[in-house]
């Protein structure tokens, strides 16, 4: 199995854990993948500011036509407003032929073109429906026996068009943190906004999202919130300390990359490998006791 | 009393990327009853819809629902009438800010700081992104806003977390411009939208 | 008939868990004479029915007791043709699955349950259907050449029946005919009405007569003899015919009624109705000066969803409404539509057409209108804008269109008053009284019956001709006579279309039914029907006026002239008849009587008290059968028995069963009032009402009135069963025994 992989800005910086522990993961489970030469940013959720539409839409087509000349593998996205902007835009070249004019006739100022051909998937659905449960089962080594975990799924990983998973009710990472021997706790807020690329300028108005995530998830017995989302994962993790200062909780909950729980449960290095020393509120110790 | 003046809607069915996907709301409020922040907003989707009908243009432009979207989707999932919620709500920011309206201010400033950085580099450096946000309004507010992030930068800087290195334009970023500039030339202020 | 009877218990489903099956056989058939009694584990399997038959044959078998599952089940299985008598008793639902097993209570009950069979076998006779003397109509009459009119006729003549369409006006088409476009399936834009095509098709189809300027005089008759009196441009005409299709349509909402929207006070505010026709004419202008619009608005429930006016949605507005706008776009691109609405209530598909209306750029707003006036030669209207939240004014109107609803055109401007009985305290001085809705008398002129009962069929409310509204739509009160489109309902063209293709199927079904003695709707298929014994009737009248359907007459000496054809078999007249010479070959006053008797009642001392339930089959039975399938458990010391209706009770029984040493009587029965359920209207009602006579009896016999209790149930009342007859069996308790037992 061969993908592209466009791993997009975030996985180089705040969400670096992500990307040191994809690699190896996917090594183990023997998906071969190559980087789209030269990509760039997707626009993610707050370009509008600066642009209209058409812009932010050639942004994603550059980076299908980059991939095109590349070869014809699926495009495998782990970040999840990469993952959404970048479907968009091939969606709707393949839908809608006016827009795909407009596109090429603005791609052909850079001397590129799109076709239309390339398929873009959530490495949630490759990891699924691609590689399975069970074969990652077969992978895992050390289990985390039980191990209550909430698996944060937020929003643009399936939502608006539900690709691989239920828009309303999504069960996939639940169906994959069992693969890994943890026991995926239900909780409500699994599908509810972080404030996304919003938080920074709007701290005051995000941070009760967050709070409102963290508090329903530890209510319901998590010891540990995966994602596969560095926005997700960012924003539930860095700011609990000013959630703490700001509304007096005493939230102290690791947030994990469902690659970095991969990457322990197939028994890889914990600090190479599974990153574990990237994330600020250590979930070492817990994992640690859970794979025994 | 108020009044009903259509040329507003006429405007925003012409000129606003997706202005006119709101003709079909009828005004369910599934859009509000799902959107994380419509409590602190001041109007929500669907009364922002009505407002563009009654022909309020000051309110609707000012409002500062049109950039508290998160882009999440719930509501555009729900939507009986399959409206692209956060397109029009993305594409009323856009059109509100050529405009002269400001409806967020810092929400403003950290996406004109994004795309600029997007149109100068082809990504986005986060580090970067930040200092150029903190320092919009000068110095002495840039270095307030640095030390009040400060907690969070250092923590991220010690687990790895902020590149090292300063920011790299991608290789292909005077291509990238050209096709960009080509693009905001084909919709112009305010042509239609596809 | 000479019977032959035999008894088959069947011991699956835990009916041989929980009961024993020899002591049965024996405790359960005695008194009874019986061929034999048999046993089986799988009585409705092949084997089960290879058995049966084999007996029927070899033994000549023609009475068959299966006990077993409930009636409700498993008819067509133990159906063994038109010359033998089934009788089925309950030893499932009722008894195995609601009981404790092999208990001495559950055995004891499925013993009276047995024993209730077999009397009930004992006094069934084979129904001989009713065979008139006069040669059957198949002919079906239509009245009404609106759109539902002329699809019915169609219809009828396309499934390859006559049909006869009187219209009163001097051609086809009602309103049809008035309208410029349609917006019909798939509702995604207009389309040519049609009307002209319907009409060709339906004259020159050779099987539909059609009488123009002509109305009905006279309907006499009953369904499959039907004789109808019409006159036509002035002569007079007659016609056999086997049922009637009612389909004479609406009126508007009378205007003039809403002078608070400016009806009557500017020339520009007009109906929807006037708009479609000025729209048919030509064009679109303002009436006050014929000039062009371009800016109108739309107000919708216009004296509609209003107490004052017309309480009801007529569902069709909204579309209408929508078509309008879209006529005034496409007579000037530039022209502007606001909808003023309380809800867009496009119905089903009709959404499609909202949608485009959208698209179109119509400006929606949801509010109620304030004020409706003129300022420099246009007009504006002040609203309560609900969404906004605030009053607004739209100005420069050009055109206010009131979107007016329904009225059924049976419905008359004002009630009828008629000779009120001497003793009426609500009467005028002159001695006069509004009829009654749910009369015959009520209604304007369309059909014109014989009918002792009144010239219409009975309207409910807001003058819609009664029916069971959800379950039985096109029956009315009037058996053969079957009402549709907007009479019977408001509803735009496409279901008035629907609705007559399923008013002709109705009606063809009657005339196929009736012809061969068979009921029709509910108890389709039922070969019975009341038989007088005439030599011992009082004259009291009483059949006549509580039959539901009218299906009695009289003679000048008040003696009953019954229409067998007329009747659905729900045997109310049975129930009413204080001589109790009103009989079906198999349902009659003594049958149940006898059931009654069959049941065993324990001695005081055994503190084991006998309860009788009268149920009615075609609601609360399925209730219990299904509160027994869910495994609900209940006092074992009840006794159910399915009554074809509670309007069929005879009060007699209850005299009986209290004078017996029957502890209580529980009747269960089907919701009665405006929002009935019972399948024959009047027949739980008619039950409550009697029931207050039952005092009198039980004064008689010095017992308690509580012993006596009428409860509501509904099909999906399941679930209340449990609680119903613990309430009742603890009361039965406080009272105490009944004092005449062992007598």
């Amino acid at each position: 199995m061969k993908y592209f992989l466009y791993w997009g800005c975030s996985l180089e910086g705040s969400g670096a854990n992500y990307l040191v522990s994809l690699k190896p993961v996917l090594e183990a489970l023997e998906i071969e993948f190559e980087e789209i030469e030269d990509w760039n940013c997707c626009g993610a959720s707050l370009s509008y500011v600066g642009a209209r539409d058409l812009a932010i839409k050639v942004l994603n087509a550059r980076n299908l036509a980059l991939a095109e000349t590349q070869g014809s593998y699926d495009i495998v996205v782990p970040c999840s407003s990469c993952y959404i902007q970048m479907l968009k835009v091939s969606q709707e070249i393949q839908e809608d032929e006016g827009l795909k004019t407009q596109i090429n006739e603005c791609l052909a100022e850079g001397g590129r073109i799109y076709r239309g051909n390339l398929k873009v998937r959530h490495i949630m659905d490759v990891l699924y429906n691609d590689v399975g449960p069970d074969k990652i089962k077969a992978t895992v080594v050390k289990p985390l026996n039980g191990l209550k975990i909430a698996g944060y799924v937020g929003c643009q990983s399936v939502r608006p068009y539900g690709e691989y998973d239920s828009v309303e009710k999504p069960k996939i990472q639940d169906r994959l943190l069992e693969a890994l021997g943890a026991e995926p706790v239900p909780f409500p807020k699994k599908m509810r906004c972080c404030g996304s690329g919003l938080f920074m300028s709007e701290m005051d108005n995000c941070m009760r999202l967050v709070a409102d995530i963290l508090e329903d998830a530890i209510s319901h017995g998590a010891k540990m919130i995966s994602t596969v989302c560095p926005m997700c994962a960012m924003n539930l993790e860095v700011y609990q300390e000013r959630i703490n200062k700001a509304f007096g909780t005493e939230y102290d909950i690791p947030i994990v990359y469902l690659t970095q729980l991969m990457a322990v449960t197939f028994g890889m290095d914990l600090k190479k490998e599974a990153a574990l020393d990237y994330n600020i509120i250590p979930p070492e110790s817990i994992l640690k006791t859970a794979v025994g | 009393m108020g009044s009903y003046d259509p040329s507003f809607a006429k405007e925003v069915f012409e000129n606003v990327d997706f202005g006119d996907e709101i003709k079909m709301c009828m005004q369910c409020g599934v859009c509000a009853a799902s959107c994380p922040l419509s409590l602190q907003m001041d109007h929500s989707p669907r009364q922002i819809f009505t407002l563009i009908r009654a022909g309020k243009r000051e309110e609707v432009l000012g409002s500062q629902a049109i950039m508290l979207c998160t882009s999440c989707y719930t509501c555009e999932v729900r939507c009986p009438r399959k409206i692209p919620v956060i397109d029009v709500m993305h594409g009323l920011a856009n059109y509100a800010l050529k405009h002269d309206f400001v409806p967020r201010k810092d929400t403003a400033n950290f996406g004109g700081k994004f795309w600029d950085q997007i149109y100068r580099i082809g990504r986005i450096d986060e580090k970067d992104l930040s200092r150029r946000y903190f320092f919009a309004e000068g110095i002495i507010e840039g270095i307030k806003g640095l030390l009040g992030f400060s907690d969070i930068g250092l923590r991220l800087f010690l687990h790895k977390r902020i590149k090292p290195l300063p920011e790299r334009k991608i290789k292909g970023i005077i291509s990238l411009r050209k096709m960009l500039d080509k693009a905001e030339k084909m919709r112009g202020r305010g042509g239609a939208s596809v | 008939m000479d019977k032959n009877t035999a008894v088959y218990i069947c011991t699956g489903c835990s009916i041989g868990d929980a009961l024993d099956i020899e002591q049965l056989k024996e405790n359960g058939t005695e008194d009874f004479t019986i061929s034999y009694c048999k046993d089986h584990p799988f009585l409705c399997g092949s084997e089960g029915l290879d058995l049966l038959n084999k007996d029927i044959e070899a033994e000549g078998i023609n009475t068959i007791i299966i006990a077993a599952c409930s009636q409700r089940v498993n008819y067509d299985v133990f159906n063994f043709g038109p010359d033998k008598i089934v009788e089925r008793v309950n030893l499932r639902e009722q008894v195995a699955w609601s009981q404790p097993p092999k208990e001495e209570d559950t055995q004891m009950l499925a013993e009276d349950n047995l024993r209730m069979g077999c009397s009930k076998a004992k006094d069934t006779e084979l129904p001989e259907p009713f065979q008139a003397e006069e040669a059957y109509s198949k002919d079906i009459l239509v009245v009404g050449g609106g759109v539902a009119g002329m699809t019915a006729a169609l219809d009828t003549a396309k499934a390859g029946y006559q049909a006869v369409i009187v219209e009163k006006e001097d051609r086809l088409g009602g309103f049809l005919a008035k309208m410029k476009k349609n917006v019909t399936l798939p509702y995604k834009e207009l389309s040519d009405t049609g009307v002209e095509e319907l009409i060709n098709s339906v004259e020159e189809d050779s099987r539909i007569k059609v009488f123009t300027s002509s109305t009905v005089e006279k309907v006499s008759g009953a369904p499959g003899l039907f004789s109808v009196d019409i006159t036509s441009n002035g002569d007079a005409a007659n016609e056999r015919v086997g049922a009637v299709i009612q389909a004479t349509g609406w009126v508007p909402y009378d205007a003039n009624k809403l002078e608070h929207l400016g009806y009557g006070q500017f020339k520009d505010v007009i109906t929807n109705v006037e708009m479609e026709e000025m729209a048919a004419a030509g064009k679109i202008v303002r009436p006050s000066d014929g000039k062009e619009v371009k800016n109108a608005l739309f107000i919708q429930c216009a004296g509609s969803r209003d107490s004052d006016h017309l309480p009801y949605c007529s569902s069709v507005c909204c579309l209408v409404s929508l078509k309008q706008a879209t006529y005034l776009k496409e007579q000037n691109p530039e022209a502007l539509s606001y909808v003023l609405y309380k809800d867009v209530r496009t119905v089903g598909q009709a959404e499609d057409f909202y949608r485009k209306a959208q698209e179109d750029g119509n400006v929606f707003i949801r509010g109620s209108v304030s004020a409706v006036g003129e300022s420099g030669g246009m007009l504006y209207v002040e609203a309560d804008d609900e969404l906004l939240g605030e009053k607004v004014k739209i100005e420069e109107l050009d055109l206010v269109v009131l979107a007016v609803g329904m009225v059924p055109r049976s419905r008359p401007e004002e009630v009828p008053r008629v000779k009120a009985p001497e003793d009426e305290k609500d009467a005028d001085e002159d001695g006069m009284i509004e009829v009654e809705q749910d009369s015959g008398f009520f209604a304007n002129s369309a059909l014109n019956l014989e009918y002792r009962q009144g010239p219409e069929l009975p309207t409910l409310q807001y003058g819609f001709p009664d029916s069971h509204y959800i379950c039985f739509p096109y029956e009315t009160r009037r058996t053969g006579i079957y009402a549709a489109g907007c009479v019977r309902k408001p509803m735009e063209i496409a279901r008035a279309k629907d609705d007559a293709t399923g008013a002709a199927m109705k009606a063809i079904q009657c005339t196929e039914a009736t012809a061969i003695g068979m009921a029709v709707h509910p108890r389709a298929g039922d070969m019975s029907y009341p038989e007088f014994n005439m030599q011992r009737c009082t004259q009291c009248k009483r059949c006549t006026e509580e039959c539901p359907f009218g299906a009695i007459n009289e003679d000048e000496k008040a003696n009953p002239l019954p229409n067998p054809t007329r009747c659905r078999r729900c045997s109310i007249c049975m129930g009413s008849c204080p001589e109790r010479i009103i009989s079906f070959k198999n349902y009659s006053v003594s049958m149940i009587g006898n059931m009654l008797k069959a049941i065993h009642v324990p001695e005081e001392d055994e503190e084991k008290p006998r309860v009788i339930a009268l149920v009615c089959e075609n609601d609360a039975y399925p209730a219990l059968d299904m509160a027994g399938i869910k495994r609900m458990t209940w006092s074992p010391y009840i006794r159910f028995i399915p009554v074809r209706c509670l309007g069929s009770i005879n009060l007699i029984w209850v005299a009986d069963a209290l004078s017996r040493g029957i502890d209580g009587l529980l009747l269960m029965g089907c919701r009665h009032g405006d929002d009935y359920q019972c399948h024959f209207m009047k027949g739980s009602e008619l039950a409550n009402t009697r029931l207050d006579k039952v005092s009198e009896t039980l004064d008689r016999l010095a017992l308690e009135s509580d012993r006596v209790q009428f409860v509501e149930i509904g099909i999906t009342d399941y679930d209340k069963i449990p609680g119903i007859i613990g309430e009742f069996m603890e009361k039965i308790e406080e009272v105490g025994p009944n004092p005449y037992k062992g007598w």
